[in-house]
């Protein structure tokens, strides 16, 4: 582990790590802590606790929109594992609702890819798409620095974080930090897997079996510890899509309907489901995967009937739901700041 | 020979006049002016409020057709409350002399264009207003206005990927008609923008019709609005045009 990190975890993550092994004695008393993977630091970004501390007031704070309505947080609430609860499309500034379902940031220090289409290839570059985008938070790279100067707290923080004053570009450096804090490995699953093996109901070993076998097919794009692969695939979700996904960024009619494949870590509490938030519940995910989804030429080889029995669609779901970390959601060092 | 060496630096001074490339917008013959109404051949009723996009690779042209190259990214930008007349985008020196024209791309140079733009410096980074969180790469050209419909719509034109990189070519070697005479003094170069120029229809009457929303919000490279995005680039590529006179002396 590198030392900073450790470092940093000392100082920051002891109470949340504290906190989560009292949790895990009142839960099942497993023998061994489920093992935290930490993100890489970018080398012109590296984690400090006053960087996560700001960012984190930065996450929750509506003032970094242009009618100071609309905060990182009102699409990425943690209680839904930092996705909309519940909300199909999202709404932005004066109540303008976007036209995709706002994923889940569960380990999103992990991503090599963001946004849907995964054609962002930093959390530092991410941010400059929220903060600008006119259905969202609208704000131009000046207003944002007027206004953050304009409130001395703030002014005073970028300082002593970064040397200098606020601009759009540290303030994204300021909310990458703390997203690379937004750390999950505490579900069924990982216990299980550290070895308390009545962590997992039967139904959701069984529905385990199948997602890494070759017959579910499921870990093929859902791949290892992050449940990704980071690549957009077509699902054959719909025969024609609406929204074009990576063709939108690529003008190719072979990325028409690709989309980054999603983390399935705490897709429990991430509803509705897929780019569009098109499916409601889990089942009928796995539901749209048996049946093969729609015609579609783009479709991944993968996708195709499953011929899955209605007992294993529910196992499968009953997997799924095992990778729901509830001390992620009440992480209190992840929740708003006390001052905002 | 050792001696004619020490000297060159002096010679090369004495070659080097100071050159201003500057820009009049204009709406068809008018210069533009922020906050007045204008009209579309297909009669919409518009206003600009923003204008901003990257100059890169600009060259003098020779009359043999040789090149002098002048080094240099530059971001113009023009909002309401300030100057569209006269305006200078860049200061560089070129060695005096005659010249048959001036070419230049409207865009990032392929090479800056997809470094990593938290790091980059001005003009370049996300600090410019023009980092495109979506794609790797900048917005090239960002023309956003509002449109007189019923109601008042906002619209945005978003141009950038390396396919819509914009070269204007503004040069005559056939006829002796343009000449730029740069004197040792230096000089200014004066080029006008027609920004209503954007706007023009297209083959068989296609035009950026504001009243469909996607056509609102034209961004990068998605199949859906290509053409349109095509169209808008190919009336860009002419909108640029020497000013008459094209240089003034100091
Ligand atoms: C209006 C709702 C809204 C707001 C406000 C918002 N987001 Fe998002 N966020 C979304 C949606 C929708 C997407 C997916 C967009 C896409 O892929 O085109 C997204 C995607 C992301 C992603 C990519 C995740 C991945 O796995 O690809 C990150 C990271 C993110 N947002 C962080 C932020 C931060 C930081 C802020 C505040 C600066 C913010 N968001 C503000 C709705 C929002
Ligand atoms: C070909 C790659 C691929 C395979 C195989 C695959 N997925 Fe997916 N999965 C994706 C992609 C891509 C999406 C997003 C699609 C979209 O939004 O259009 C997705 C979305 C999901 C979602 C919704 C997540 C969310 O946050 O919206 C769930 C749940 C899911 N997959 C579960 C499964 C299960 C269970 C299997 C096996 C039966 C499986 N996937 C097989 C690529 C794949």
């Amino acid at each position: 582990m590198n030392a900073r990190w450790t470092y940093f975890l000392l100082l920051l993550g002891l109470p949340g790590l504290l906190w989560l092994a009292t949790l895990r004695v009142e839960g099942e008393g497993a023998l061994s802590m489920p093992m935290v993977r930490l993100p890489l630091e970018p080398p012109d970004n590296p984690q400090t606790p006053a960087k996560v501390a700001l960012g984190r007031r930065l996450f929750y704070d509506t003032r970094l929109s242009a009618d100071g309505t609309v905060a990182c947080a009102s699409c990425h609430k943690p209680a839904f594992a930092f996705s909309d609860g519940g909300q199909r499309f999202s709404r932005g500034v004066g109540g303008q609702e976007g036209q995709r379902n706002a994923p889940s940031l569960t380990n999103v220090g992990h991503r090599r890819a963001l946004f849907w289409e995964g054609r962002s290839p930093r959390l530092e570059l991410q941010a400059v798409g929220p903060l600008t985008a006119h259905n969202e938070m609208a704000m131009t790279p000046e207003a944002l620095a007027q206004r953050l100067e304009a409130i001395p707290s703030y002014a005073q923080a970028f300082r002593e974080v970064f040397g200098e004053p606020p601009s759009l570009r540290m303030v994204t450096f300021a909310l990458a930090a703390f997203q690379r804090t937004l750390l999950s490995y505490n579900s069924p699953f990982d216990r299980f897997q550290a070895g308390d093996l009545k962590a997992l109901s039967p139904a959701a070993q069984r529905g385990m079996e199948l997602f890494f076998s070759e017959r579910g097919d499921c870990f093929h794009c859902h791949t290892g510890p992050e449940f990704t692969d980071d690549t957009p695939h077509n699902t054959a979700l719909y025969t024609v899509y609406p929204d074009i996904g990576l063709a939108r960024a690529t003008g190719r009619d072979e990325d028409v309907g690709k989309f980054k494949t999603p983390t399935l870590r705490n897709v429990a509490l991430t509803a509705p489901y897929m780019h569009d938030g098109s499916i409601p519940t889990l089942r009928e995910v796995v539901m749209h995967y048996n049946r093969g989804g729609q015609p579609n030429l783009n479709a991944d080889v993968l996708i195709r009937p499953l011929g899955l029995s209605e007992q294993e669609i529910d196992d499968l779901v009953a997997f799924l739901e095992s990778l729901t970390d509830r001390s992620f959601t009440a992480n209190p060092n992840l929740l708003p700041p006390a001052e905002p | 020979m050792q001696r004619w060496l020490l000297l060159w630096p002096l010679f090369a001074l004495a070659l080097a006049a100071p050159v201003e490339l500057k820009l009049n917008l204009r709406v068809g013959g008018q210069p533009l002016q922020f906050g007045q109404t204008y009209q579309t051949p297909q009669k919409q009723r518009y206003q600009i409020d923003l204008l901003k996009f990257y100059l890169s690779e600009v060259a003098l042209v020779r009359p043999d057709g040789s090149e002098v190259r002048v080094p240099g990214l530059v971001l113009a930008e023009f909002k309401p409350g300030g100057p569209t007349q006269g305006v200078t985008l860049m200061r560089f020196e070129a060695p005096p002399g005659t010249y048959r024209g001036i070419r230049f791309n409207v865009g990032v140079p392929r090479e800056l264009n997809h470094l990593d733009a938290a790091t980059q410096s001005p003009p370049l980074g996300v600090n410019s207003g023009m980092y495109w969180a979506w794609n790797p790469g900048y917005i090239f050209f960002k023309l956003e206005g509002r449109a007189f419909l019923e109601p008042e719509r906002r619209w945005v034109i978003h141009m950038g990927t390396d396919a819509f990189r914009i070269p204007v070519r503004l040069q005559d070697l056939q006829t002796p008609r343009l000449v730029l005479n740069l004197p040792g003094r230096g000089g200014s170069i004066l080029l006008n923008l027609d920004v209503g120029a954007a706007f023009l229809p297209g083959p068989g009457g296609a035009f950026l019709d504001w009243r469909q929303e996607e056509l609102r919000q034209l961004h990068g490279l998605s199949p859906q609005t290509r053409a349109f995005m095509g169209l808008v680039y190919q009336n860009l590529i002419q909108a640029f045009s020497l000013a008459s006179p094209p240089l003034q002396s100091r």
